[in-house]
């Protein structure tokens, strides 16, 4: 599946989008600590810290690691506060 | 009376140079705390609901809180409250820095100005009284300018909040600006100007005592420490700019007047973009660790800014949207009513519908940075379409016709900020439901469209709870002040706010008052509206956003039939 980056994410990761392989978001998010090390602070036990979210193609935000994800899937990670 | 207060107000008659300290209750103090919430109090009991906002007799309040001068990170806030020449209808504008703590310095809790000076006025508060001297010399100067002459001319350690020309000029989206910063919403600048106020200045040396000092010092290092984690990290390290990409991918950018949610040229306007060829720098407010303000080139760049003169114009050229932000503040005027009331012009020109009252203004068009800088410009000094351009977008499009006040982008009056309301459909109902208009500073309900609560694009009644919620919210913070970028740092808010107000006040306030004092300062602004003229009609979106699907993303549709149960299910659950 494809993972896009956002704000703070997109800084500490240093890339704006990868292909991961995954079947759960939990997994995504390991995969994500274990490649990306330097998102390790924004990424607990195969959770985001409360500071970030995720969202499913740009339609509903997820947060349960058990969320199923398929190939064609995009999942965008960004910071929760969205306001300015 | 309780520690952090000195139980009074300084009421200033600008007519006559006469001034008084007039006590406020404790009971007033512990009901409505400060900031916001004390000067929408002291406007209804002075009346200022059925005085013209541009009239000599109509108040404005500068509001302190208990919390300024305490080592509380971000609380060296301040909030002017008065009708707004741009709405009719209650204006809370909050700014921030050494004016909040010396204007508490100068013994009061709050400084309310009625009256109008004979002559374009400096009031001066320090430890020889109130006095007008004449400012003159300071008329047609940048905000920047008057505080720089001003500090000159009475001594450095004189703090400053002055109105530009915009406000002289009387625009109905003036500031007040104090170093740099500004109280931007709903035109504060133009009813200082309507008193011949160009600036006040301060200084002042009479503390508050603080309830439990060695409590306050513990909560303060732990509030410091948090607000360096990742809640603010955003805000740290990239600023409010980086939205820009995100409400893009999202389909939620505004463009060109809202009739799209993206914007092609994105990334030409983003933080990676602007700091690739420009120096890059940051500073923060007097008694802040966030550091929200990223500055490039000497410009300081927030999203809000970015969307209203970029995107909303259909402007991609970077240089030409900050130096539209820089002079918007020179000129002391508000970037998002500035950027949506060119933004609507635009598309009027479009349509040939200002033909008819303007000689030449094809120039006037989307995507151009120069006419972006001239309608800034002409709007400042009102002259030709600027001085229909300064009544802000509502008014102008009664003065246009056309029906087109169907997509001039306010509600009651002032402009919509950047966040498209038909794939945000929470901030939706905070924009139409808002007392001052359409403000993401007083409903954060977009938190909840970014979240698993809702479905952005499809929300029920159940999203009215969490709206009401994040309102509240934001009207205790404006009241306690303390700094929005803070709110991710808070596990329990109230509880927390609870002990902040504790240990300063010593009063035995509990996170369940906190909430009461919340719906009641939501409750002071709705009964001052309703004074002023307000039904529930105004609690409403254009009929762009009721009638249109988003172009670029159909499933971000929103009835007018949906909105409007979601305002009267906000109604009931208000038991309004």
């Amino acid at each position: 599946m494809h993972v896009e980056f956002f704000g703070v994410p997109r800084e500490r990761a240093g890339i704006s989008e990868l292909d991961v392989q995954a079947d759960t978001l939990g997994q995504l998010l390991g995969k994500l600590a274990t490649q990306i090390p330097s998102l390790g602070k924004l990424i607990g036990l195969n959770e985001l810290h409360p500071a970030f979210v995720a969202n499913l193609n740009g339609d509903r935000f997820i947060s349960d690691p058990g969320t199923p994800l398929g190939k064609d899937d995009c999942v965008l990670i960004l910071s929760a506060d969205a306001g300015g | 009376m309780p520690f952090g207060y000195h139980g009074c107000y300084l009421r200033i008659d600008v007519s006559n140079g006469s001034s008084e300290y007039v006590p406020i209750d404790d009971t007033v103090l512990r009901q409505f705390i400060g900031g916001s919430g004390l000067g929408v109090r002291l406007l209804l009991d002075e009346g200022a609901a059925l005085i013209d906002p541009l009239a000599p007799e109509a108040p404005i309040v500068f509001a302190f809180s208990p919390l300024v001068g305490s080592p509380l990170t971000t609380s060296a806030k301040f909030a002017v409250v008065s009708k707004s020449p741009l709405t009719g209808r209650i204006n809370d504008s909050l700014a921030s820095s050494g004016f909040a703590i010396a204007g508490k310095s100068c013994g009061c809790d709050a400084i309310m100005i009625v009256g109008r000076a004979p002559e374009l006025s400096v009031v001066i508060i320090d430890e020889r009284g109130v006095r007008l001297e004449p400012a003159i010399e300071h008329r047609g100067a940048t905000c920047r300018e008057t505080e720089a002459a001003l500090r000159a001319r009475l001594g450095a350690n004189y703090r400053i909040a002055s109105i530009g020309p915009a406000g002289e000029n009387l625009v109905r989206y003036a500031t007040v600006s104090h170093d740099g910063r500004h109280a931007g919403r709903g035109g504060s600048g133009a009813v200082l100007g309507a008193k011949n106020v160009k600036a006040i200045a301060l200084r002042g040396k009479q503390r508050t005592e603080w309830a439990r000092p060695q409590e306050l010092t513990t909560i303060s290092k732990s509030l410091s420490k948090r607000s360096f984690g990742p809640a603010t990290a955003k805000y740290r390290e990239l600023g409010t700019a980086t939205n820009l990409l995100t409400f893009n991918r999202f389909g939620a950018l505004p463009t060109r007047n809202f009739q799209s949610g993206t914007f092609d040229e994105t990334a030409s306007l983003s933080p990676e973009e602007l700091s690739a060829t420009r120096s890059k720098t940051r500073e923060s407010c007097v008694s802040c660790t966030i550091g929200c303000e990223h500055i490039y080139g000497g410009t300081r760049v927030e999203y809000e800014s970015l969307f209203a003169l970029g995107s909303l114009c259909g402007v991609s050229d970077a240089d030409a949207v900050l130096r539209a932000s820089q002079r918007c503040d020179e000129l002391g005027l508000d970037t998002i009513s500035a950027g949506g009331t060119i933004a609507f012009a635009m598309e009027c020109v479009e349509r040939g519908w200002l033909d008819d009252l303007f000689k030449e203004v094809a120039w006037l068009k989307f995507g151009s940075g120069d006419a972006l800088l001239r309608a800034i410009d002409l709007i400042g000094s009102r002259e030709g379409i600027g001085n229909l351009l300064a009544e802000g977008s509502r008014l102008a499009a009664h003065a246009i016709g056309h029906n087109s006040i169907e997509f001039a982008p306010q509600v009651k009056g002032l402009e919509i900020p950047g966040y498209e309301p038909r794939a945000l459909q929470t901030m939706a109902l905070g924009f139409a439901v808002g007392a001052r208009g359409a403000d993401h500073n007083r409903s954060g309900a977009y938190e909840v469209d970014f979240s698993d609560k809702v479905d952005r694009r499809h929300v029920t009644l159940d999203a009215v709870r969490h709206a009401i919620d994040t309102e509240d919210k934001a009207a205790l913070m404006d009241s306690l002040i303390i700094c929005k970028f803070l709110r991710g740092v808070f596990e329990d808010f109230h509880a927390e706010a609870a002990e902040m107000l504790r240990s300063v006040t010593g009063w035995d306030v509990t996170a369940a008052e906190l909430r009461d004092t919340a719906r009641r300062i939501v409750s002071a602004k709705r009964q001052f509206n309703l004074l002023a003229g307000w039904t529930q009609a105004e609690d409403t979106l254009p009929a762009r956003f009721l009638n249109t699907p988003l172009p670029n993303d159909p499933a971000a549709s929103l009835s007018r039939e949906r909105l409007d149960d979601l305002v009267s299910e906000y109604h009931r659950q208000r038991g309004w």
